[in-house]
């Protein structure tokens, strides 16, 4: 669940939804794709351009034939859907997330370089 | 008899102090005991009016009224040591001086002498990154997905947050390479400047496009003769008609099975389904409908 170490893709992620997907670490969800195939497995990890890292798929291509595989990266252009499941609150997952990078941007801002330059 | 003493003591000097515990023996101060004892008593004692301090420095005995009193070695040191020791070498001034020495960062203390000098500032905690060495600011206004949503106000994206704010019903038309895939229906929840949507209850109707195009036409093929069949069964006097017209009909019959055939093979079935919370990206959107005021 770790916050990414680039400033660019923080505050890509942080001005997006993007950030909502990043919040679904762990968890199973159905990917469905621009060519409507379909990724049903669990997140590992999701960037600032939407690239998806899923696990243990079950991968459903256009034609309907199923496949399992152990790992899947998804490019961010290629998802039409995302489907979040029903436990999750979606507002919370957004502070939730927006916490933590608020924490990582103000530890290592008060202690060393800063990422927003004070000086205009 | 104290005239006499002074002036035979004139080399010596004699600074006059409260607290003395120096008890040096020399003739005089014998002599002085051996002539007045009495005298001596309330001369040496620091209370009485007829204290002699410079008996008192040179008696072998003086009753101090606190024995266990810090010594000084002249005025000055005791001077400097009731005005707190500027300069005084305390261990907190040392590692502050050794600090200021290494470093060269403002330390606290004068940070918070000039925040004193504020006037109508908030003092902040450091944790909030506020620089060091200027007065701090009043910090900026997080910008983040959730705040951007209600800055788009006049335009379209500021027409989606009313729908947000008011929970309207809206209906979004999803596209396929080329054209139109199907249409969902729900209560949007977030957005983005890309339109990415956050959708509560769903209800997605799509149609899904069976297979690949070569496919698409063979089945063209194969679909037509049944095709034919069947308007026969239905219209017998027509078919009458047209097996006059074979020629043209024939030409007419293929123009219509076209027709009849896109809808079938075409566009697929159209698939049905309800989702609870879904995420649609925004590039696959053609357009976002609200449904009633």
């Amino acid at each position: 669940m770790d916050v990414s170490h680039s400033i660019r893709e923080r505050t890509i992620a942080e001005n997006s939804l993007v950030i909502l997907l990043q919040g679904l670490h762990g968890q199973v969800t159905t990917v469905d794709l621009r060519d409507e195939s379909t990724a049903r497995g669990s997140v590992i990890n999701v960037d600032a351009f939407m690239n998806i890292r899923l696990e243990k798929v079950l991968y459903r291509d256009r034609r309907g034939r199923v496949s399992s595989m152990d790992d899947l990266f998804i490019t961010g252009r290629n998802v039409r859907y995302v489907h979040i499941p029903d436990s999750m609150n979606i507002i919370e997952t957004i502070e939730t997330q927006l916490a933590k990078i608020h924490r990582v941007r103000n530890f290592g801002a008060s202690g060393g370089r800063k990422e927003y330059s004070k000086k205009k | 008899m104290e005239e006499d003493e002074r002036e035979s003591e004139s080399e010596r000097r004699s600074p006059p102090s409260q607290t003395s515990d120096q008890q040096t023996t020399t003739e005089t101060s014998r002599q002085k005991l051996e002539t007045d004892e009495d005298d001596i008593e309330t001369k040496l004692d620091i209370s009485s009016d007829r204290f002699d301090p410079l008996l008192a420095l040179y008696s072998p005995q003086v009753p101090l009224p606190y024995p266990n009193i810090k010594c000084f070695n002249n005025i000055a040191e005791y001077e400097s040591f009731m005005k707190g020791g500027r300069g005084r070498a305390k261990p907190e001034n040392v590692e502050k001086r050794l600090r200021k020495a290494q470093k060269g960062k403002a330390d606290p203390e004068r940070i918070e002498r000039l925040k004193r000098l504020m006037v109508n500032n908030p003092v902040e905690e450091e944790g909030e990154g506020s620089g060091v060495k200027r007065p701090p600011r009043q910090r900026k206004a997080a910008k983040n997905v959730l705040t951007r949503m209600p800055l788009h106000t006049g335009s379209p994206l500021g027409e989606l947050n009313r729908c947000v704010q008011e929970k309207i019903r809206v209906k979004v038309h999803i596209r396929t390479f080329k054209g139109l895939r199907g249409v969902c229906s729900g209560f949007v929840v977030a957005f983005d400047k890309f339109w990415n949507l956050l959708f509560e209850k769903l209800k997605v109707q799509e149609t899904v496009a069976l297979s690949a195009v070569e496919n698409q036409k063979s089945e063209l093929h194969s679909s037509s003769s049944h095709l034919t069949h069947q308007t026969r069964r239905t219209d017998p006097k027509h078919t009458q008609e047209r097996s006059e017209h074979s020629e043209k009909d024939k030409t007419t019959l293929k123009v219509t099975q076209k027709i009849a055939t896109k809808p079938k093979v075409e566009y697929g079935r159209v698939h049905t389904r309800h989702v609870n919370q879904l995420f649609i990206r925004g590039e696959n959107i053609l357009l976002v409908n609200i449904q009633r005021e």
